[in-house]
């Protein structure tokens, strides 16, 4: 595949919220169509990393190219799932699937089409015309997770988004994401503090150090999909990063 | 036995009759057995004269008709008030400069009660309806659109980051997100505006007007006629708990999404 075609290039970033320094000199590539996790402890700015991409922060200094242009949420098609809940509570899980190509004004015959195969896709036909309140945690994240792949966006971040869940549904979300990723080809950016999330679903990890946050090191993970989280060679990765995570 | 009265649906509508029934009846004895006689009518003259109203004029109308015309000022200058107010509170949250501008006025004029503006409005628009649509008006204003404000500015940061995301534009959030999301806000603005909108009317009318059911309490007064000032009391209670109902079932009806209609 297209695979050695740079994405996404980070060069230099910086952020500074008054005197506190959160990212220092961070640089790094993704290639079109990887699946990068990015894992650090608790509160080292990854959040403030994903917003800078995301233009909901300035950065200090530094730049974010996407496909070679200045990154721009505008222009680009960037999809982002967020750690909170985030569907609209007024639409229907229909609607809320539909928002984004509404916003971008694709006809409406064509955004039929692709909501429905979406809502497939993560199992909620049956509840296209429900309001978010009368479902679940799990079955919200796969609204916001249909409301983000249905734009077939440029690249994906994700944010935490499955730490308010219980094992078993982040396995089955887990699954269903590499799923959706290995049919689109999308470019996901994977944020998380779970190292084992991370193992289990990346091709390659970058690892940040504790704040301010810089590139520790980065590995890639060779296993096919599914994984086997009791596979020595699991294992084994998951306690380098672990290594490599710790910074006490 | 006990538990399952309670769980059942009769439980609240029988417990407020006993409550009422009660209360009617230790009126009744106390105004039979009493001095308090002499200063209040019974529950059953003052009953009796409420239905009697249906079909007996007071003044010019019948308890109906006055009812009818406190209500139509009422929808007439709460209306517009609304209108205004969810206009006014959505520009405040969407433009700071317009907020910084304005907010302190609504601020202002919110605490003070309609009332106080009965001797100023009497010299700026007379003894007509116009001076009982501008109290109307004032009574409901301010909090529809501080309640229109508070809603455009309290919506999830989330929302509007996702939005932003799957590309919407300012103008798109502005419409697609904040003005829905303020809508539960706007209600409750509405709510509370209407009761005290009500309120009002009846405080206008009690100092100057020919019909209404304010004024079906001061003729009372006049007259020196109990029954009729409690008749007219009794009335308001009533249609004020009918408009709180009412609207409890519109937000119901429309805010099928939201919790709180549930």
């Amino acid at each position: 595949m297209s695979k050695n075609i740079i994405k996404l290039e980070v060069k230099n970033l910086c952020k500074q919220f008054g005197d506190l320094l959160v990212l220092d000199d961070i640089s790094f590539n993704v290639n079109k169509g990887e699946f990068l996790c990015i894992v650090g402890p608790t509160g080292c700015g990854k959040t403030t990393f994903i917003n800078s991409i995301t233009k909901l922060y300035t950065p200090t200094s530094g730049e974010i190219l996407l496909d070679n242009e200045i990154v721009d949420p505008n222009k680009h098609n960037i999809a982002y799932i967020f750690q909170e809940e985030s569907t609209m509570d007024w639409l229907t899980v229909f609607q809320n699937v539909e928002f984004g190509l509404k916003v971008k004004k694709i006809p409406k015959a064509e955004r039929e089409i692709k909501v429905n195969e979406y809502l497939e896709i993560v199992g909620l036909t049956e509840f296209k015309d429900y309001y978010p309140r009368e479902l679940s945690a799990s079955m919200l994240q796969r609204v916001s997770i249909a409301r983000a792949f249905v734009t077939e966006p440029d690249l994906l971040l994700m944010d935490e988004p499955y730490g308010q869940l219980d094992i078993e549904l982040r396995f089955k979300l887990e699954d269903e994401l590499i799923n959706l990723w290995e049919r689109t080809g999308t470019t996901v950016l994977f944020i998380t503090h779970n190292i084992e999330e991370a193992v289990y679903l990346a091709e390659n990890i970058m690892i940040l150090t504790n704040k301010p946050a810089k590139v520790k090191s980065r590995l890639p993970v060779n296993l096919q999909h599914p994984r086997d989280i009791a596979d020595p060679e699991f294992v084994e990765i998951r306690n380098k990063v672990t290594e490599l995570i710790r910074w006490w | 036995m006990n538990k399952t009265f309670w769980e059942s649906k009769w439980a609240k509508p029988i417990s407020a009759f006993i409550s009422i029934f009660g209360f009617l009846l230790i009126w009744h004895i106390g105004v039979n057995s009493s001095s308090l006689g002499e200063l209040m009518p019974g529950p059953i003259d003052v009953l009796s004269r409420f239905v009697g109203s249906f079909s007996v004029n007071i003044g010019q109308y019948t308890i109906l008709g006055h009812a009818l015309w406190s209500l139509s000022r009422v929808a007439i200058a709460y209306s517009v008030a609304s209108f205004a107010g969810v206009i006014c509170g959505l520009a405040m949250g969407r433009y700071p400069k317009f907020e910084a501008a304005f907010r302190p006025y609504f601020e202002i004029i919110r605490p003070i009660p309609p009332i106080a503006w009965i001797p100023m409005a009497i010299l700026w628009f007379g003894l007509g309806e116009l001076t009982k649509y501008f109290l109307i008006f004032l009574a409901a204003f301010s909090n529809v659109t501080l309640n229109a404000y508070t809603g455009a500015i309290s919506v999830d940061p989330e929302l509007i980051g996702a939005a932003r995301m799957l590309g919407a534009s300012d103008n798109q959030i502005f419409r697609t997100i904040t003005i829905p999301a303020s809508v539960p806000h706007i209600f409750a603005g509405m709510q509370i505006s209407l009761s005290s909108s009500w309120a009002t009317v009846v405080a206008a009318e009690m100092v100057r007007s020919s019909e209404g059911i304010g004024w079906m309490i001061v003729s009372g007064m006049e007259i020196n006629n109990m029954q009729q000032i409690l008749a007219g009391i009794v009335a308001i209670g009533l249609i004020g708990y009918g408009l709180a109902t009412f609207m409890r079932f519109l937000e119901r009806k429309l805010l099928v999404w939201n919790e709180r209609g549930a």
